[in-house]
């Protein structure tokens, strides 16, 4: 049975929204005075999060933590900026995670079956001295585990049989952790998530937060940065730019990455083509349709990216990671990560030049 | 096209019953067609029922035949972003295309459309001469070809797919793919949600791509204790090593090995004591103590070069893709007038595509046929041959006429 203190650790839980619920309260019901505990408790939940701080649950007052959850939810859609609501995913997340791995089995099974509708089952292996206590169905498993790198993530190192695959219970933690921040994030391209707009009610409470993400959206703001900055190229990229340079014919995947990237950093068709020159079978006509095509300009429209390291890696396009690689899962993450540091004179530029 | 042969494809879809052309959900699938003689695909088409599908069988007789795996709210929407994705079935593609075998330099051929230098055999990645990637192919289909893919099939279905997956049989359809190879669809509904990045690993797994053999059990205790490892009872990939690993070290030589290991020692040791090593890994539980000093690294290896022939040979685009067009089953192949013959498990160790594929039964045909290698179809065999007029069964006739390599002559 899950208890009121449950539904206040995690209160994306199905049986948290029907609790709510039971009030009849609307949000903006909660603007009044009554309920200024409430408010607060939400708006230190975002403030905190933006911070990096770790949000530390409250269960001596379930009822204000439960009731506070959604409209800190409203609040970090309603500031309008990706990285407010990733960063309110991504504490909420953690949050979680510290606190299921320190729950019984039969809780954690509740949790995963109310929250996601995850099979989640109990199991009693053990190999090598690692125990396996759990089994989750392995479509489950991949919705969430393709998201995390390390090789011990890659289903072919699991551990699956008969559809199950066998987990610890912190790697259940973690599983069901990252799928509540995917829920929050999903959620913010919903039409009426785009939509909303925090009622004027609350726009006191909110002064503070909304300084506070205005001072560091300007370090945050994921614009990429102006101009093509040579240096911030991940390895992959560079290697296959070396095997043009060189004259080597590439796969149908080499051309595709190289071609997107290329265009998602902001280069102009002419000069995506230039890179193709030497290659025995050029053919510019055809390049260029291709290139346009990739661009969005011509065709269906699309806009196409880059594949993500993942896909890379699968056609062998991955040529051994560096420090910054480990820490993301797509080339253009790379790019803009290195270009931001280049141009904040973290790092120095190839050649000890600093590149604006 | 010969209207010979578009005679006999309507002949072929005015005998087949509504029930043939059963697929599950047709009307939320986009079907795709390609006439004799174009290049453009029709796209975009949705049909309800499958009798309205064989109508226009009938009526329009398309060399090609496609539908969509996946499943949409509207299969008709010319912009893929407006169909409504619903899901797909998983698709693994078995073709020998993929697979290089030794009977391809009887039967295949390439030319370099740059150079014209030509040569038998599976084609090379760009051209032996110029270098330059613009080669063009004839490839036929043979017993061997057939036999190889339809191995992989039965690989992929009782090594990986049923006891890893777990999948149901009731929920797998196999199908020929009308030329060289099978498409096998698993139509589990949990499975239709998944994104392409989980597809991705149910194919990395099935392929071994990314294994680590570490991840599987092998480490040493204590730094200098014992070296544990997987039992070959073990299910999943835990098992599936530690049984190749047996395998290996019973069939290699000590060349092999030494090869694999990189140390002449460390063959040795490990062919001089061979039943030692194989006894103590059958034991259970498993005692791997046998190859403790030839060390982890190395051991590895060894693993590397046991699972390789367990690995599946699919193409993996396919099973990536959450959209991907695939052959009709039991439509015909407008290159070989075979048919993409849906197949049941306890069917496919005896099908033979060139015999229980065939589509055209009965009559005689004269063609006159260019080039082509030994072919067989059905019980009769000829070939090779080149610049000859003959009388052939009627289903090898037309097949020549697909390949291209023949013509009618009345």
């Amino acid at each position: 049975m899950l208890t009121r203190e449950d539904l206040a650790k995690y209160p994306f839980l199905r049986k948290a929204s029907s609790f709510i619920e039971g009030y009849g309260l609307t949000l903006r019901d909660l603007a009044a005075p009554e309920y200024s505990g409430i408010v607060r408790r939400a708006v230190e939940r975002v403030r905190d999060s933006i911070e990096g701080r770790r949000i530390v649950t409250d269960w001596k007052d379930p009822e204000t933590e439960i009731l506070a959850y959604p409209l800190a939810l409203a609040f970090a859609y309603g500031l309008k900026a990706g990285w407010v609501i990733r960063r309110f995913a991504t504490a909420e997340s953690k949050r979680c995670y510290e606190l299921l791995k320190m729950e019984d089995g039969q809780r954690l099974i509740e949790v995963a079956e109310d929250g996601f509708g995850w099979r989640l089952e109990q199991n009693d292996v053990n190999v090598e001295g690692r125990r396996f206590d759990f089994a989750l169905g392995v479509t489950e498993y991949l919705e969430v585990a393709p998201q995390f790198h390390s090789a011990n993530w890659k289903l072919v190192n699991r551990y699956l049989l008969r559809g199950r695959v066998h987990l610890k219970q912190s790697e259940v933690a973690r599983l069901l952790s990252e799928s509540v921040k995917n829920k929050i994030v999903k959620r913010a391209a919903a039409e009426e998530v785009r939509r909303f707009e925090v009622p004027e009610a609350f726009g006191l409470y909110l002064e503070e937060v909304r300084r506070l993400v205005e001072k560091k959206g300007r370090f945050y703001d994921e614009e990429a940065p102006v101009g093509l900055v040579e240096e911030a190229k991940p390895p992959c990229i560079m290697a296959i730019i070396s095997d043009l340079a060189a004259g080597k014919s590439l796969s149908h995947m080499a051309r595709f990455t190289i071609t997107t990237f290329m265009i998602n950093v902001g280069e102009n068709v002419d000069n995506v083509l230039k890179l193709f020159r030497s290659v025995a079978d050029f053919d510019e006509g055809k390049a260029r349709y291709q290139i346009e095509h990739i661009a969005g300009r011509i065709g269906s429209r699309t806009k196409y990216a880059p594949p993500k390291c993942d896909v890379l890696r699968s056609f062998g396009l991955c040529v051994g990671v560096n420090a910054l690689c480990e820490r993301v899962r797509h080339p253009l993450q790379y790019y803009k990560i290195r270009a931001r540091e280049i141009a904040r004179g973290a790092v120095r530029a190839r050649g000890g030049r600093k590149v604006a | 096209m010969h209207s010979i042969v578009v005679d006999e494809f309507r002949n072929y879809y005015s005998q087949l019953g509504s029930k043939d052309l059963e697929v599950t959900d047709l009307a939320c699938r986009e079907l795709a067609f390609l006439q004799f003689g174009e290049q453009m695909m029709i796209r975009h088409t949705r049909f309800l029922d499958e009798v309205s599908l064989r109508d226009h069988l009938i009526h329009k007789t398309p060399a090609h035949l496609y539908y969509s795996s996946a499943y949409y709210k509207e299969p008709q929407a010319p912009d893929m972003n407006r169909k409504g994705w619903l899901g797909a079935d998983l698709v693994f593609d078995v073709d020998a295309d993929h697979i290089p075998t030794t009977c391809k330099a009887d039967h295949d051929r390439w030319r370099c459309l740059e150079c014209g230098s030509e040569g038998a055999g599976f084609p090379p990645e760009s051209c032996l001469s110029c270098g330059r990637k613009r080669i063009e192919t004839t490839t036929w289909v043979c017993e061997k070809c057939l036999d190889v893919t339809k191995n992989e099939v039965l690989k992929l279905l009782d090594e990986y797919l049923i006891p890893d997956f777990g999948i149901s049989l009731n929920d797998v359809e196999i199908c020929f793919s009308g030329h060289r190879g099978y498409h096998l669809h698993v139509l589990t509904e949990s499975l239709r949600g998944l994104a392409s990045d989980g597809r991705r690993e149910i194919a990395d797994y099935v392929r071994g791509i990314g294994l680590d053999q570490r991840l599987h059990g092998f480490m040493v205790l204590n730094r200098n204790g014992p070296l544990i490892g997987p039992d070959i009872r073990d299910g999943g990939w835990r098992g599936r090593i530690a049984r190749s690993i047996y395998a290996y070290i019973s069939r290699c030589n000590v060349e092999d090995l030494r090869a694999v290991v990189g140390s002449g020692s460390a063959a040795d040791t490990i062919c001089r004591n061979k039943d030692r090593i194989l006894g103590g890994i059958t034991k259970s539980p498993p005692s791997w103590v046998g190859l403790r000093g030839v060390g982890i690294e190395r051991l590895n290896r060894i693993a590397g070069a046991s699972i390789k022939d367990i690995l599946c040979n699919i193409d993996e685009r396919v099973t990536l893709d959450t959209k991907r067009l695939i052959r009709y089953p039991n439509s015909l192949h407008g290159k070989s007038g075979l048919k993409a013959s849906r197949i049941t498990y306890n069917d496919l160790e005896k099908f033979d595509p060139l015999r229980d594929a065939v589509a055209f039964k009965d009559g005689e045909i004269k063609v006159y046929v260019r080039e082509a290698p030994r072919v067989r179809i059905g019980n009769h065999e000829i070939g090779p041959l080149k610049n000859v007029e003959v009388v052939v069964p009627k289903a090898l006739g037309i097949y020549l006429i697909c390949k291209g390599a023949a013509e009618p002559r009345s």
